[in-house]
């Protein structure tokens, strides 16, 4: 027996080490004044993902933040084409189904993953901002919504996702952990 | 008591690994059948492979097979026809002696791995059928990786010529459908100026070596110049002809899908200009499936005689639609696609009334490797099996023949996983950040023929199974 418990002692520690290493990839980012919500919109075909809300004291204007990975949405190849694939995949229907485009969109890179990122008016009053970013035949999606003016919304939300801890957070999600 | 400990653990991880082995395909292993039986193969080059078409050509049979892209490790396989590596494209296979296919020849497609070259999807017609056809003439069509659709001649299916080329620049192709009867044809494409994939342009190929334009088609929301959110794209149409005077479209893949009933008259001859008013004219009603799902083939059953309703004074005969969705990811990475089955008799109330899946334990098949799921089904009409039995592409658990008599209690009477070979292609899944792969049958597609044979092809390069129905599955069919 006592040759025994070596074996299964070092079996735990190994799997409370695997633990912990999850338990870090998924905790919540600590960005400054950045807190986590709960998923505001229904269920639909895809999983539901994280949200983040940063008031107007903290960020300058009130802006909520919603991520998710969509594994197996993309093209494999060309990655988010065009402003359409924006406009189809980043989930900023889910806030309104009646968004307008202020402009054209431009290229932008996320966690290292390259996409596109456009900004929506919502309802005439509100701003939107869709990010569709994607590694390999996986897509990130990301909407964000806010009451200041679009450049500010969009700088905030750039920010945010800058974040170190959110970054690992999105690679690990896309990994599908 | 501490070897009793150790020997607790060490019998629970075995287990452990053990049920993940026992279910995982090894070369060598013999295929896995019930009431079929496995008649010839052809590699087909060890391309992988998409739609089968199986089409009687004079006193032959000749296969039509569309392929997707290459792989990373094999992006052109060479042709040993030719002694030349070729992107993939469309295999032509003489299978008139089953027992024995002979390939005939390889056309290459697009340039690009995957799903983003080769030639996906194929149709064929008779020129005698086509209103405007040449009589001699044999057509095909098919897709040209996402840029494009052609028509080949192929009367000489060895010696193939291309005739014409349509839409050059598309975003991108799917599933087509051509009436050999009118030459309609409802070609799955992504207009440059359209918000989506994948819609509709529809033609006219009733005169194949010239094709003329009827219209776009899509839904409200997807057209140029729309702004919000952008309807799920499309996968795949089927149309009853003048005759049934119904086109069934199916959204999605394994998505936000739904099944769109259509009616044919109206969406040839009503307004044609791309506006919300214009596009929602001909559309009869919409029934969605669980934003879960998708819908990859919609296969219309109108007029099914029901036993169990036959002494019922109103509703003996139903208007019934297969829907079959597409499982997309590794290893049951999403929510489980299936087969289902909507009864659409009261057309602006259809109503989903049954559904069919694989018992994933009967199998281990989340273990195996690949996808597991649905994919398509056949898509023959022919009274040999239409309106009896249907035969589902199910990725790893092979193809799935179901008793379909009865609709509302649709169930499985025979099934072939095809062994693997040294050619079938590995699948990932990531762990950790590392890829760890298995190598599992991915049947894909499924076509039957009026003799009675079921033709399944395969994603991951396996090739070309040919197979039999035995027993009481080949009694349904009134096989002899």
């Amino acid at each position: 027996m006592t040759r025994s418990w070596p074996l299964i002692v070092a079996m735990f520690l190994a799997l409370g080490g695997l633990s912990a290493v999850a338990g870090y990839e998924m905790a919540p980012p600590r960005a400054a004044h950045w807190r986590e919500i709960a998923w505001p919109f229904p269920r639909d075909g895809w999983p539901a993902g994280r949200a983040f809300r940063c008031g107007s004291t903290e960020c300058g204007t009130e802006v909520e933040v919603y991520l998710r990975p969509k594994l197996g949405f993309c093209n494999c190849d060309s990655g988010v084409a065009d402003d359409d694939e924006v406009d189809r995949v980043a989930d900023v229907d889910m806030i309104s189904p009646r968004f307008v485009p202020r402009k054209a969109g431009d290229a932008v890179r996320v966690a290292d993953m390259p996409g596109r990122i456009r900004a929506y008016d919502l309802d005439g009053h509100r701003t939107a901002i869709g990010i569709a970013v994607s590694h390999r035949c996986d897509l990130m999606a990301v909407a964000a919504q806010g009451s200041g003016d679009a450049a500010r919304v969009q700088q905030t939300t750039l920010k945010f996702l800058e974040g170190r801890e959110i970054r690992t957070w999105m690679a690990a999600a896309m990994e599908g952990r | 008591m501490g070897g009793r400990v150790t020997a607790v653990c060490c019998t629970f991880f075995l287990a452990l690994f053990a049920h993940g082995a026992s279910a995982q395909q090894k070369i060598g292993d013999p295929p896995e059948a019930s009431n079929m039986r496995l008649v010839g193969t052809n590699d087909l080059q060890a391309r992988s492979a998409y739609q089968p078409t199986i089409h009687h050509q004079g006193d032959r049979w000749i296969a039509y097979i569309g392929h997707h892209g290459g792989t990373d490790d094999m992006p052109d396989p060479v042709n040993p026809m030719t002694g030349r590596p070729e992107p993939n494209g469309t295999s032509i296979v003489d299978v008139t002696d089953p027992a024995h296919p002979k390939y005939l020849r390889h056309i290459p497609g697009q340039e690009g791995k995957y799903e983003s070259g080769g030639a996906q999807m194929v149709r064929v017609c008779n020129g005698k059928d086509l209103p405007k056809g040449d009589r001699n003439a044999v057509y095909m069509l098919r897709t040209f990786g996402s840029e494009a659709h052609e028509i080949w001649n192929v009367a000489d299916p060895a010696n193939p010529v291309l005739l014409a080329r349509i839409g050059d620049g598309l975003k991108d192709t799917h599933k087509n459908f051509w009436e050999c009867n009118t030459g309609i044809a409802y070609l799955v494409s992504g207009a440059p100026d359209w918000r989506t994939r994948r819609m509709t342009q529809i033609y006219d190929l009733s005169d194949p070596a010239h094709p003329v334009k009827i219209r776009d088609f899509g839904l409200p929301g997807q057209e140029p110049g729309a702004i919000g959110a952008v309807p799920t794209e499309l996968h795949g149409p089927i149309s009853t002809e003048p005759q049934g005077n119904r086109v069934y479209f199916g959204y999605g893949t394994n998505k936000g899908g739904f099944l769109q009933i259509v009616d044919r008259e109206k969406l040839l001859n009503g307004p044609k200009d791309p506006t919300p008013d214009n596009l929602k004219f001909p559309e009869i009603a919409r029934m969605p499936l669980s934003a879960m799902n998708g819908a990859h083939t919609v296969f219309p059953m109108p007029g099914m005689p029901i036993a169990e309703f036959a002494h019922d004074k109103d509703g003996k005969t139903r208007d019934i639609v297969m829907i079959v969705d597409e499982a997309i990811q590794n290893e049951c990475g999403e929510a489980r696609q299936m087969v289902w089955f909507a009864d659409v008799t009261t057309e602006a109330q259809p109503m989903m009334i049954s559904s069919y899946t694989v018992p994933e334990a009967s199998g281990g098949f989340c273990e195996r490797g690949g996808r597991f799921g649905s994919h398509s089904s056949n898509e023959s009409m022919a009274p040999v099996y239409y309106k009896k039995l249907a035969f589902i592409a199910f990725f790893n658990a092979g193809v799935r023949a179901l008793d379909i008599r009865d609709p509302y209690h649709p169930k499985e009477v025979g099934y072939f996983i095809p062994a693997i070979t040294a050619a079938t292609d590995k699948r990932c899944v990531t762990i950790d950040g590392k890829a760890r792969c298995k190598v599992a049958i991915q049947t894909n597609n499924v076509e039957t023929d009026d003799r009675g044979y079921i033709y399944a092809v395969d994603r991951a390069n396996t090739g070309l199974h040919i197979l039999e129905l035995t027993g009481a599955a080949r009694a349904i069919a009134g096989l002899p």
